[in-house]
């Protein structure tokens, strides 16, 4: 086990500001992942081929887009329950906006405004009236999914015109969501790797008051924080009644539940603080490689849902028992 | 204007001056009424159901009323299980797929299809795997230091997929009429479930103000570093509340799923949010060391209350779509006004 | 004190309760303890100092058995007691203070004082909250605190001094032979601690042996039987206080004499103070935050210390806040060299040049897990960036600037602000602000819990920027401190000025006068 002092003295200049926060549970993620494809290659040869992949890659991009709000919001030890209604929301405003004759571009503006409108609720509630971030969203969670069920009176809209449906399809030979997945990513990475803003967020995760003591303005940061979650709930939604074809109020149910196990998975820590968007990755990653394996191999949709859940156990236990004993 | 009720006769008391006497001017017996959270939610629930009733007076029949506390009973008795996990600073959020699995199991064992095993042995068995299942959160929460949201959810997801796959996909019929008795029977006209919730709920009180253990729990959520050195053993603690409320939900899968006459594989789905909600409702504080019993019955109430007000309501059967949403508001307007509330105490 | 002479004599053949045997405890490498020896004896008050990261604390824990030391024993009566065990502790009587978390919160009185060892009826199922409540009235009487509060209210809501009587209620309700106590008057005003010292010698004459740790010399030699000093873990002295001198004391601590200057610092007034400029650089008029305080107006200029005294609760640390932004205020106003602060947001604040080092530097001040290097650049990163990102160069050349000019001790900037000591953090909290190049300075309890050669360092710096042109305003229990360091005293009570004291005419009893509420002490004047 590498002791924290005995890193800064070999790695002085990569390791300047921040210690500690070693490698490890990445390298557990990489493990893993190599591991079940070598036995998946093995198994279902099929399976592991690049054109299987791209295919079955169809269903990664939503959890995937959703996970890199999800990721920053965690790391200042906050929660958003509410993304996979707002997705639900969204999706039903899209679909009825469209169904009363809103041009579709239209349609998927009034969308994205519902999101925004969602994630600006959701901000206000944390960060202004200070009430903590898993209430908010256990609430929402109810009212945004309501709110769809109410508005779409339970009904399901679909012919959507192929002009929108093409927006899951590919743009040279590469999956559109995949494209903005990776663009987001990156933007995400380097915004909190490499600006104040970024630093701010893991200092909120630990401590706070300590951060609006040092003049930082953690009300605006978590206010926009959540409401990139909305935006981001909005999108997926849009991404989700073009893959499908399909918009009703049930769309990305249980979907919070997905993304926090992919994050959390992906390393970051639930009290703050840590974590990377590259964990978040190989996180989302290892979930979509697993479902998509044990569907493939099993035919059988409902074992996923074990093995997911023993996963999320296994790894985060993992990683304590691996990471040294903090002082006692 | 007084001060707050003891110190205010003390307001230079000559040994130690009293920080918190100087500078407080809402009146003290209205401040104190307003800190305990349980009034507030009582007057809610006491607006809520005089509203309904003037209304449509058909809410009051007796029939009706029972039938609420009937609905409510399971939660009742999960929350109260749930409010020690929550006042020690942890969250159990796998209690409805906890539900769900044992239901499952129930059906399974009981249903003149399937094992059609003997009811009582059944039940203990039903008990058993509660109770283990709430063993293995506290043993990972409490031993294993992984922390209590990502080992329920994790619970949350593989308790339903193991539901599902014992299920696969159907519906258990036949349920044998002594397993039906105790969601359907009465004693003394009185339900059982309403009876089984009333004594947990009045065992969970007593648990929770008048034994050592109680005071206890409350202790390790308030401090656990302090609890530690009081010579408490918080993780044998937190190892019971998990334990305990495995059990609990037993008891509370026992007495409300055997109401129906076939058992859904989605049953539970979503109670857990329910009860959590209901518990923070009730006036427990999620960073431990706050909550009563009675305020989480009475947010079980509230909450039940609300879902059930619509229909009596008498708006239409589109306003249906509407619960949700309308559950939804109400639980963010309770946030908002108890925290408003909350601000002016502090 | 001819009682106290008399004692002490008398301990020279006394029993002792307590003997601590070569007590070995490392963490991770580092030696927290290296064969540390005393003795404890029945009825007297011993004191035991050594600065930050002497092994206090650490005997303390392995004292209350939330710590097993690695090598060593500790006989009670001449028996080997069990370590690493809260119980055996417990019954050995031995009860400890603690500095800070005293208490829980959400718990009643009555809780606190029972919770491990709850007085049971029907076989142990059940409390019995009727001889809780009655033993507990019994323990409040005895500590002379029966009616002041409601042993029924969470212990959240009562005051810092009345914590620490729950605590030691909880201490005598176990019939504790020996009373360990950490720091306890660090967050207690002058009228309280001495409410506190009665209590102790109360507990002294009752056979009790007390272990009282404490970095304020002058209660050490107040209070105390015999002395022990601890330096890097190792024992350096017992004495008697009579054989004792400050001097002394201080040299066996810091294992050095402190340079003629720090001492100065320390000890007497500033010889050479500032030539305040004409620039009120800080100015309140009539700034009130209703219910907490009212109608505060002072000023600060340029290169003056000016000091605030007061008790505990007077309202020191909420003007402090509200002049940060960290509050709004009610009514008036906040100059800044003669212009309206404007705004209420600490980026506000900040922008204008104000600089806080805020009372609780572990909760406000700095981000503890995180690194030194990090917690130094937290308020002036954006000014470190290029192209909107972070300039790592830049940000090493400033932490290392910030390091050297403060004088930290830190194996590297990578490490955790919690691994470094109490001093060392308050320079980091002093130097983050620094960095923002403020022209106002406000320091709150800059060197509370901060060892005395630290302590000696902060002043030596608060002087050197006063010089350089800094306007500061000093609030501070520790009197000596504002005595020496201020150019004028501003003194409040009940959340008011009560008065403005000049350098020259200051001494401990004019402010206390002013601080302490009139019924109390009928000769004090009062101020507007």
């Amino acid at each position: 086990m590498t002791d924290a002092s005995d890193d800064t003295l070999a790695a002085p200049r990569r390791r300047f500001l921040e210690n500690g926060f070693l490698f490890w549970h990445e390298f557990v993620l990489v493990a893993l992942l190599a591991g079940l494809l070598i036995y998946a290659a093995r198994v279902e040869p099929v399976f592991t081929r690049t054109k299987t992949q791209l295919n079955l890659s169809t269903h990664i991009w939503e959890l995937a887009i959703l996970a890199l709000p999800m990721t920053l919001i965690i790391i200042t030890s906050g929660i958003d329950l509410s993304v996979g209604s707002t997705m639900a929301l969204c999706a039903v405003v899209l679909g009825m906006s469209f169904r009363a004759g809103t041009p579709i571009a239209l349609a998927c503006v009034f969308a994205a405004i519902t999101g925004l409108g969602c994630g600006v609720l959701n901000g206000i509630f944390i960060a202004c009236v200070r009430v903590h971030p898993l209430i908010v969203t256990l609430a929402t969670l109810s009212a945004y999914r309501g709110l769809a069920e109410g508005i779409s009176h339970g009904e399901a809209i679909s012919r959507f015109p192929p002009a929108f449906t093409q927006i899951s399809g590919n743009l040279a030979g590469l999956p559109i969501p995949g494209l903005l997945f990776a663009l987001f990513a990156l933007v995400t990475a380097i915004a909190l790797g490499k600006t104040p803003t970024g630093r701010a967020i893991y200092a909120m995760g630990f401590n706070e008051t300590a951060c609006r003591f040092s003049g930082i303005a953690t009300n605006k940061i978590k206010l926009i924080l959540y409401t990139l979650a909305g935006l981001a709930a909005s999108l997926t939604a849009i991404l989700f009644a073009a893959r499908r074809n399909t918009a009703n109020a049930a769309v990305g149910d249980g979907m919070e539940l997905d993304v926090i196990t992919a994050v959390v998975l992906g390393g970051t820590s639930i009290f703050g603080g840590r974590g990377r968007v590259i964990g978040t990755i190989l996180g989302v990653l290892l979930i979509h490689e697993t479902r998509e394996f044990v569907s493939w191999h099993w035919q059988n949709d409902v074992l996923i849902q074990v093995v997911v859940g023993v996963l999320l156990i296994l790894s985060v236990l993992l990683n304590t028992l691996l990471t040294p004993r903090g002082r006692e | 204007m007084t001060t707050g009720t003891t110190t205010s006769a003390h307001p230079q008391s000559p040994g130690i001056a009293t920080r918190t006497s100087s500078s407080k001017s809402i009146p003290g017996l209205a401040r104190s009424l307003l800190a305990q959270r349980e009034w507030g939610v009582a007057v809610l629930l006491a607006l809520t159901v005089t509203a309904v009733a003037i209304v449509n007076p058909a809410f009051l029949q007796p029939a009706n009323l029972r039938d609420v506390l009937v609905n409510n009973a399971p939660f009742a008795i999960i929350a109260a299980g749930v409010t020690f996990v929550i006042v020690t600073a942890e969250i159990d959020i796998s209690v409805g797929s906890l539900a769900g699995l044992l239901s499952a199991v129930m059906g399974l064992l009981t249903s003149r299809d399937y094992a059609h095993l003997n009811v009582a042995l059944a039940c203990l068995i039903v008990l058993a795997i509660g109770t283990f299942v709430g063993a293995i959160n506290g043993v990972l929460v409490a031993y294993c230091r992984v922390p209590s949201i990502i080992v329920t959810l994790g619970m949350l997801t593989a308790l339903r997929g193991a539901t599902e796959l014992l299920m696969a996909g159907k519906w258990i019929q036949n349920l044998p009429d002594s397993l039906r008795f105790l969601g359907t029977g009465s004693i003394a006209g009185v339900p059982v479930s309403i009876l089984t919730a009333a004594a947990l709920i009045i065992a969970s009180m007593i648990l929770a103000t008048r034994t050592p253990l109680g005071r206890r729990i409350y202790a390790v959520g308030s401090n656990v570093h302090a609890a530690r050195l009081a010579g408490l053993s918080p993780r044998r603690i937190k190892l019971f509340v998990f334990t305990f409320t495995g059990f609990l939900v037993g008891v509370a899968t026992l007495v409300g799923v055997t109401k129906f006459s076939t058992i859904d594989p989605a049953i539970g789905k979503n109670w857990e949010l329910f009860v959590v909600t209901a518990v923070v409702v009730g006036g427990a504080s999620i960073s431990g060391g706050k909550g009563t019993i009675i305020g989480t019955v009475l947010g079980v109430l509230l909450l039940g209350i609300v879902g059930t007000v619509l229909t009596f309501l008498k708006l239409g059967d589109r306003l249906t779509y509407w619960e949700r949403a309308i559950q939804g508001a109400f639980i963010l307007l309770a946030v908002l006004a108890d925290h408003l509330g909350g601000k002016r105490e502090k | 004190m001819p009682r106290a002479v008399s004692r002490r004599t008398l301990l020279m053949t006394s029993d002792t309760f307590i003997q601590i045997r070569d007590i070995h405890k490392s963490y991770g490498g580092v030696h927290a303890l290296s064969g540390v020896s005393m003795d404890i004896a029945r009825g007297e008050v011993h004191a035991l100092c050594g600065e930050n990261g002497a092994g206090k604390s650490t005997l303390i824990k392995i004292l209350s058995g939330s710590v097993t030391p690695d090598r060593g024993d500790v006989l009670v009566n001449g028996a080997a007691m069990r370590l690493g065990d809260v119980r055996a502790s417990e019954a050995a009587g031995i009860a400890v203070i603690h500095q800070e978390s005293v208490a829980f919160g959400h718990l009643s009185t009555f809780d606190n004082i029972y919770v491990g060892r709850e007085p049971k009826k029907l076989g142990g199922l059940l409390l019995d909250r009727a001889a809780m409540r009655s033993q507990t009235r019994a323990l409040l009487q005895r500590l002379g605190e029966a009616d002041a509060f409601d042993p029924v209210r969470p212990v959240s809501e009562l005051s810092v001094a009345q914590r620490q009587m729950v605590g030691m209620a909880r201490a005598l309700s176990q019939d504790c032979r020996l009373l360990v106590m950490d720091e306890p008057t660090a967050s207690l005003s002058e009228r309280e601690t001495r409410v506190l010292f009665n209590l102790i010698r109360q507990f002294r004459k009752d056979g009790v042996a007390v272990l009282y740790v404490s970095h304020r010399l002058d209660e050490i030699f107040e209070l105390s039987d015999r002395v022990t000093v601890f330096r890097d873990g190792k024992h350096v002295s017992t004495e008697p206080i009579a054989g004792m001198t400050k001097e002394k004391l201080i040299h066996c601590m810091v294992g050095r004499e402190l340079l003629a200057t720090d001492q100065e610092t320390s000890f007497s007034r500033r010889v050479h103070p500032a030539r305040p400029s004409d620039v009120p650089l800080l100015q309140l008029k009539n700034l009130t935050r209703a219910g907490v305080f009212q109608n505060v107006s002072f000023e600060v200029r340029a290169g003056e210390i000016v000091g605030m005294a007061g008790l505990v609760g007077a309202g020191r640390s909420e003007v402090a806040r509200v002049i940060f932004g960290a509050d709004p205020a009610d009514a008036g106003q906040v100059f800044i060299a003669g212009e309206p602060l404007g705004g209420n947001s600490i980026d506000q604040a900040m922008r204008r040049g104000i600089a806080m080092v805020p009372e609780d530097r572990q909760h406000l001040g700095l981000v503890l897990p995180m690194s030194v290097g990090t917690n130094l650049t937290l308020p002036i990163l954006r000014r470190l960036t290029r192209f909107g990102l972070t300039s790592s160069k830049r940000e090493r050349q400033e932490v290392e600037k910030l390091i050297k000019a403060l004088g930290v001790k830190a194996a590297s900037p990578a490490v955790p602000a919690e691994t470094l000591s109490g001093g060392n953090q308050q320079k980091l909290v002093i130097g983050k602000w620094l960095a923002t190049r403020p022209r106002v300075l406000i320091l709150d309890e800059p060197t509370r819990g901060v060892d005395v050669g630290a302590k000696a360092e902060v002043h030596k710096l608060i002087r050197q920027l006063a010089e350089e042109g800094m306007a500061t305003l000093l609030i501070s229990s520790d009197l000596p401190e504002v005595l020496a360091m201020s150019d004028r005293i501003l003194v409040m009570r009940a959340g008011m000025i009560s008065g403005e004291i000049s350098r020259e005419e200051a001494t401990q009893e004019k402010v206390l006068s002013l601080a302490i509420p009139a019924s109390s002490s009928p000769g004090a004047e009062v101020a507007a």
